[in-house]
């Protein structure tokens, strides 16, 4: 931001960082080879949907390309609105075939239509659900923004607490594998994922 | 590259009247910092104490504020909902994440507080939480992140910093002034305290012109940032409604700092608009209007 925009007070929301989304395809071998922390089957996209038709028509359309493409590997596509006004548009990977490769290339069909139509501000992240060996959820959140990715492990129980030891753990197990967020105050929490 | 589809047109009108503001305020602070050296010695010291002065507010006010307003930093257990909303704003503005802070009182506002994006902070007040709907508290959060975004603690009180100055001159002339030296000195001492007295006057006129354009600023901020120009100005209207029928002597309470907060914690309505530091309602309203029609018309009513 230079000495101009602070005078006059004026930014602009950034746009989508490079695209580093596909480290998740390379990583999550690793996670379920040396970890033991397996795909849940599930990712989602989540965006700040805007009331205007051009951008419910946007959607609407990207909605049926993704199901199209999805029926060859039997991907489902959800859409649900959260109770702070974000959209989730939730891909679900055929039962007892959970493919991080097929998933990663629906959120990017998704998170590309939404770029070219020009609302490629409005993004905000991907999640990827992932499940390790005591069955509980952990999950990678890519930060659009800033094209990184950092754990998050929502603690057990309702409260909205995380592990944070936990999410330590990760960075030291698979830092190396992809790009993780370096500032650690950056690894926004996500309460509320239903995937 | 193609040229990149926006949202939102550029507000090129509220850009120019702001660095003209600007403008005239370097130019009325170069006049007065002339005289000043002008007319010698003493001005010198009085520099120095100002400048003092300056780091003390830059350094220490938002906490000395803070305290005097009963503001409190909550934790992501205690309001979950209001970091909740903060989290995905900063995700969304790229920005490091303020603190959280809330003050109980029923009156309905908000403010940002702090001299740079990393000690900036956010304070709700628990009147605006219980009032507003999440879509309404995000576009008022937005507007207070916006405030962090452009700076404004730190270029409002940079640019304040003559009109201070200007005021403590004319001030200890006041209590202290005249019957002492030539008359020669007496004349300068003179001209210092009538040219301070003048800049000070012009200075607080365009340092509220200024404030009103960078609140109109962040509210289009709020608007770019959440993509929800509507929610704002709903949120404006409910707020403005409570404040308008709240007590005073709460309001008085919440005095102080009221360049920051949302909407201006003060009940009477003034005439005048030129002392205001918060623009009217219905400006803002109307600017919040516009952005939402461009959001609708997509650009090529924007660009027209």
């Amino acid at each position: 931001m230079g000495l101009r925009d602070i005078l006059t007070g004026r930014h602009q929301v950034k746009g989508p960082a490079p695209d580093r989304l596909f480290a998740i395809t390379t990583a999550y071998v690793d996670l379920q080879a040396e970890h033991q922390i397996d795909p849940s089957g599930s990712a989602a996209i989540v965006f700040q949907a805007l009331a205007t038709s051009e951008f419910e028509s946007t959607i609407k359309d990207m909605e049926e390309v993704v199901a199209a493409t999805g029926g060859d590997n039997g991907t489902t596509v959800k859409t649900e609105d959260d109770s702070y006004g974000y959209r989730w548009m939730i891909l679900r990977s055929r039962d007892g075939a959970p493919s991080v490769e097929d998933l990663a290339v629906g959120i990017n069909a998704v998170s590309s239509s939404i770029e070219t139509a020009g609302f490629g501000e409005r993004l905000l992240c991907a999640v990827f659900g992932f499940v390790d060996a005591q069955k509980r959820r952990v999950y990678f959140i890519y930060n659009y923004k800033r094209g990184y990715w950092y754990p998050f492990v929502p603690a057990p129980g309702d409260a909205q607490e995380r592990s944070t030891e936990r999410e330590l753990q990760l960075k030291a197990q698979i830092g190396s594998e992809m790009p993780l967020e370096p500032e650690l105050e950056r690894w926004f929490p996500l309460w509320g994922i239903t995937i | 590259m193609a040229a990149r589809r926006q949202s939102f047109g550029k507000d090129t009108g509220l850009q120019a009247r702001m660095l003209l503001t600007l403008f005239l305020l370097g130019l009325l602070y170069a006049v007065f910092v002339g005289v000043l050296f002008a007319a010698g010695a003493g001005a010198s010291l009085i520099v120095v104490v100002a400048v003092v002065l300056l780091l003390v507010q830059l350094f220490g006010s938002d906490k000395l504020a803070m305290a005097a307003m009963g503001v409190k930093e909550v934790s992501p257990e205690e309001e979950p909902e209001l970091h909740g909303i903060i989290d995905r704003l900063c995700v969304q503005a790229d920005l490091p994440k303020p603190k959280v802070c809330v003050i109980e009182t029923s009156v309905p506002n908000a403010c940002a507080m702090g001299r740079s994006q990393k000690s900036a902070s956010v304070t709700a007040t628990r009147g605006i939480l219980e009032m507003l709907s999440p879509a309404e508290l995000e576009g008022v959060m937005a507007h207070e992140l916006s405030h962090v975004i452009n700076r404004d603690v730190m270029v409002m009180t940079l640019a304040s910093f003559f009109a201070s100055l200007a005021s403590m001159i004319a001030q200890f002339a006041l209590f202290f002034g005249g019957g002492y030296g030539s008359d020669e000195e007496e004349r300068d001492i003179m001209l210092v305290i009538l040219v301070s007295v003048v800049v000070y006057v012009v200075s607080f006129v365009l340092l509220r012109t200024l404030s009103r354009y960078r609140e109109f600023a962040a509210d289009r901020g709020s608007a770019v940032l959440t993509g929800r120009p509507s929610a704002l100005a709903s949120a404006l209207i409910k707020i403005s409604g409570a404040i308008e029928r709240a007590p005073s002597q709460d309001l008085r309470r919440v005095e102080g700092s009221s360049a920051f907060f949302i909407i201006p914690p003060r009940a009477k309505k003034s005439l005048m608009n030129l002392f205001a530091d918060h623009p009217p309602l219905e400006q803002r309203l109307a600017a919040l209007e516009r952005l939402e029609s461009q959001l609708q018309g997509g650009l090529s009513t924007a660009n027209a």
